[in-house]
């Protein structure tokens, strides 16, 4: 059986079920028994890896760096990641660049729910991985008490570099096709689609 | 253009000895005054023409617990753009401090005065819209009183469910 009607939305998101107790192996299940084969995702995520396009968004003293990996001495449009958006809609995921404070942090979480999926996380610096020396009224120990972080950079602040190879380690994660949130929430979308089951 | 001179003359001539304090430090001055006379002091600075102080720079609170009388002070930067000259008046609070609010008298003293009144506690009376500026709505205690805890995240918490309030 074919690919019919709505399975056609985005047949290659994650949000359809996914088979098997390795997220890497296996076929991707579609409804209606269509399998569609784990190389394809493969290939998909090869081509999104080369132009993960974060969202241009900065908390602290940690986005100066993230600019600096934008300028010209850095330049990280060398792997397709220099298109900042400035909607979370259009983004592939996000650079928590500082801290958070209590008042930003249901911000933070509402444009992280904006970001269309399949998305990528990125805690940079040390107050968002920790809160840093900031242990008090106002901010947040760590912003993956908000949302499902994939990669850490520590630093005050990380230098361009290692801001540069969490980048590169996003990008594995790209073409491995995994995620932060995989098994930690319920996605509609997904749960419509398996009959409420639905856990990748 | 008049002189910082002709300025402390008018003041001091026009208020005597209702002006407690004065400190003199690197070509600015300082002047203290009781809170009953906080409203009438600020009010004659701004209006009458040889003080001409149109700008309040900024206001800001403090808390000095080695005051024992009088924990609470609050600092009202003034700056005259007619005049090219920049007054300080201040005035101490006792606990459970308040103040008649001055956003009469420049708009801008809003943000500031909200903020020492989060932050310290110190209410203005008549302010059109006291709430709280820096931190949730639901944050419990004053944390630049000396005696807020410096670490933990006492007083606030992460309210993701006031997403569509704040
Ligand atoms: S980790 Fe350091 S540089 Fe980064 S936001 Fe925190 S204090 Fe600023």
């Amino acid at each position: 059986m074919g690919i019919t009607g709505s399975a056609l939305v985005n047949p290659f998101d994650r949000g359809i079920q996914a088979t098997g107790e390795d997220s890497l192996g296996g076929p991707v299940r579609l409804p209606g028994g269509f399998a569609m084969p784990v190389q394809i995702e493969r290939i998909l995520g090869f081509g999104r890896s080369f132009s993960f396009w974060p969202l241009l968004f900065g908390l602290a003293c940690c986005a100066i760096e993230m600019m600096a990996l934008g300028g010209s001495r850095f330049d990280m449009s060398r792997f397709g990641m220099e298109a900042m958006r400035a909607s979370p809609r259009q983004a592939d995921g996000m650079i928590v660049a500082g801290w958070c404070s209590t008042k930003m942090a249901p911000r933070v979480v509402r444009l992280y729910e904006q970001i269309p999926d399949p998305k990528w996380v990125l805690a940079m610096g040390s107050c968002a991985i920790s809160g840093n020396i900031w242990d008090t009224y106002g901010v947040v120990q760590g912003v993956d008490s908000l949302i499902p972080v994939d990669v850490y950079v520590p630093g005050c602040p990380p230098r361009p570099e290692a801001l540069w190879q969490g980048l590169e380690m996003i990008r594995d994660r790209i073409k491995q096709s995994r995620h932060a949130y995989d098994g930690l929430r319920r996605i509609p979308a997904r749960d419509a689609l398996t009959g409420g089951t639905g856990e990748a | 253009m008049i002189s910082l001179e002709a300025i402390k003359e008018r003041l001091e001539g026009q208020f005597g000895s209702r002006l407690l304090d004065r400190a003199d430090f690197r070509d600015e001055v300082t002047y203290a005054v009781a809170p009953g006379d906080w409203m009438e002091v600020l009010s004659f600075c701004r209006d009458d023409p040889q003080m001409a102080f149109d700008q309040l720079d900024c206001l800001v609170g403090d808390h000095l617990p080695e005051r024992a009388a009088a924990p609470f002070q609050v600092v009202a930067h003034l700056v005259s753009h007619t005049h090219g000259q920049r007054l300080r008046i201040k005035t101490a609070l006792a606990e459970d401090p308040t103040l008649p609010t001055v956003t009469n008298l420049w708009p801008s003293a809003g943000f500031d005065e909200r903020e020492a009144w989060e932050m310290l506690g110190i209410a203005f009376e008549g302010h059109p819209d006291l709430r709280r500026l820096l931190t949730t709505e639901d944050f419990e205690g004053y944390p630049l009183r000396k005696d807020f805890p410096l670490r933990g995240t006492i007083g606030g918490r992460i309210r993701t469910e006031l997403k569509g309030k704040i």
